[in-house]
């Protein structure tokens, strides 16, 4: 118990530390592709293919999300069912939030993005049965905050003034492209949680992972709510 | 209270508490030059993300000048022209050939070593127009040389901030201060 506290206050920070690099790494998808975006008028399948991917591969608050969610699915089953609920739930906002034109705040919608990886990890520490007795319904979380991760998706390509001319296809290629980049995240991550399993320390460390996790998931979250107020 | 719940709740509170730490200690001063505990300072990382912007408006403290020069190049004839300028200084340039010439639009600075310099445009054409925002303090400007079987004439004008024009030609170099 003393060394499991211990791994966790000296562990944490450090891992959290790591993470901050890639904070400065522009989530927003960068100027040079903005501009880039701004000069395509009509249908450009591979460009919005491949910042949907980048996107998804550099989005590290979707990413933490994702880990979260597959941690303790063991089965290919469960994994497929969850992920699909996920991306199911996505791709109705991206696709409805920049057609219906949705205006929400970039940052209060990636600070509620920030809270699903602090809402996942504390679930996969079992936290909502220990500590307020409740049993919540994984499959619908996953697939509300889907419909999160997907409005924040819609506000990336909102921010650029797509053209209307090939709009359709530009959003369906985006929307493709988040699904390839997500497969490759996955893919990634799946790798390294079956190697980790295999180890009889896996259930101690699980606990410790989550915790970092959610740390991860409160600064991703006090970022946003930074952001909305000063930046 | 049970010990599994108490330890999920110890967890959840030291998740908390170390992201306040670090938003507040690394977060706020690096990404919103926000530094309340005096950590962004310390650290050296405060106004890590700062932008600094281009400005629209760029004023000179040096006086406005024009300038304009016409060569003639025989077959596989070549000359430079340049301008000392100071660093931070713009000129706007046009030139135009009467036929195809290789160009070499460069720089060299004067605390660069012997030799050294930095190409802006290199191409092979009629003309080129444009502002040239100096990157550092030294002579900016173009080498033309015609690489064809007739005479060429080029001509070049440009306006902005610099000091003087530095001709070089057959070996030679021809340096004129712009009087104010």
């Amino acid at each position: 118990m003393l060394t499991t506290r211990f791994l966790v206050l000296s562990v944490l920070p450090v891992i959290c530390l790591l993470v901050l690099p890639l904070m400065g790494m522009a989530h927003n998808i960068s100027e040079s592709n903005a501009r880039f975006v701004e000069g395509i008028s009509g249908p450009a399948i591979v460009p919005f293919m491949y910042l949907g991917a980048k996107h998804m591969v550099t989005g590290y608050d979707h990413l933490l999300f994702l880990l979260g969610v597959i941690f303790f699915l063991f089965r290919a089953r469960d994994i497929l069912l969850f992920v699909t609920l996920f991306t199911l739930g996505h791709s109705i906002t991206l696709m409805s939030g920049v057609l219906l034109q949705v205006n929400v705040n970039a940052y209060l919608i990636d600070a509620i993005i920030g809270l699903s990886v602090v809402y996942k990890a504390f679930e996969n520490i079992d936290g909502f049965k220990q500590v307020f007795g409740l049993q919540l319904n994984a499959r619908l979380a996953v697939f509300i905050f889907g419909l999160f991760h997907g409005l924040g998706l819609a506000t990336k390509l909102q921010e650029f003034a797509i053209s209307s001319d090939g709009l359709v296809t530009n959003i369906v290629s985006f929307n493709v492209g988040v699904e390839i980049g997500q497969a490759i995240a996955l893919a990634l991550i799946l790798i390294v949680l079956l190697h980790w399993r295999q180890r009889d320390s896996f259930q101690n460390h699980a606990f410790i992972a989550n915790t970092l996790l959610m740390t991860a998931g409160f600064v991703l979250t006090g970022y946003q709510i930074a952001g909305y107020m000063w930046a | 209270m049970k010990q599994e719940t108490y330890r999920i709740l110890i967890a959840t509170a030291a998740a908390f508490a170390t992201s306040l730490v670090i938003l507040f200690t690394l977060v706020l001063p690096a990404e919103f030059d926000i530094d309340p505990l005096g950590t962004g300072q310390a650290l050296g990382i405060f106004g890590l993300s700062s932008t600094t912007e281009t400005p629209t408006v760029f004023k000179e403290g040096k006086v406005y000048l024009s300038d304009s020069v016409e060569y003639v190049l025989q077959p596989f004839e070549s000359v430079e022209y340049k301008y000392r300028m100071n660093s931070d200084s713009t000129l706007v340039y046009a030139w135009h050939a009467s036929d195809s010439v290789t160009f070499d639009f460069h720089g060299e600075p004067d605390d660069g070593p012997e030799g050294f310099a930095e190409s802006y445009s290199i191409g092979k054409g009629l003309a080129e127009n444009g502002s040239f925002f100096a990157p550092f303090t030294g002579i900016h400007g173009w080498f033309w040389e015609n690489r064809g079987a007739d005479a060429v004439t080029v001509k070049l004008t440009t306006s902005g901030f610099y000091s003087a024009t530095l001709e070089f030609r057959d070996g030679f170099v021809n340096e004129r201060l712009l009087s104010y």
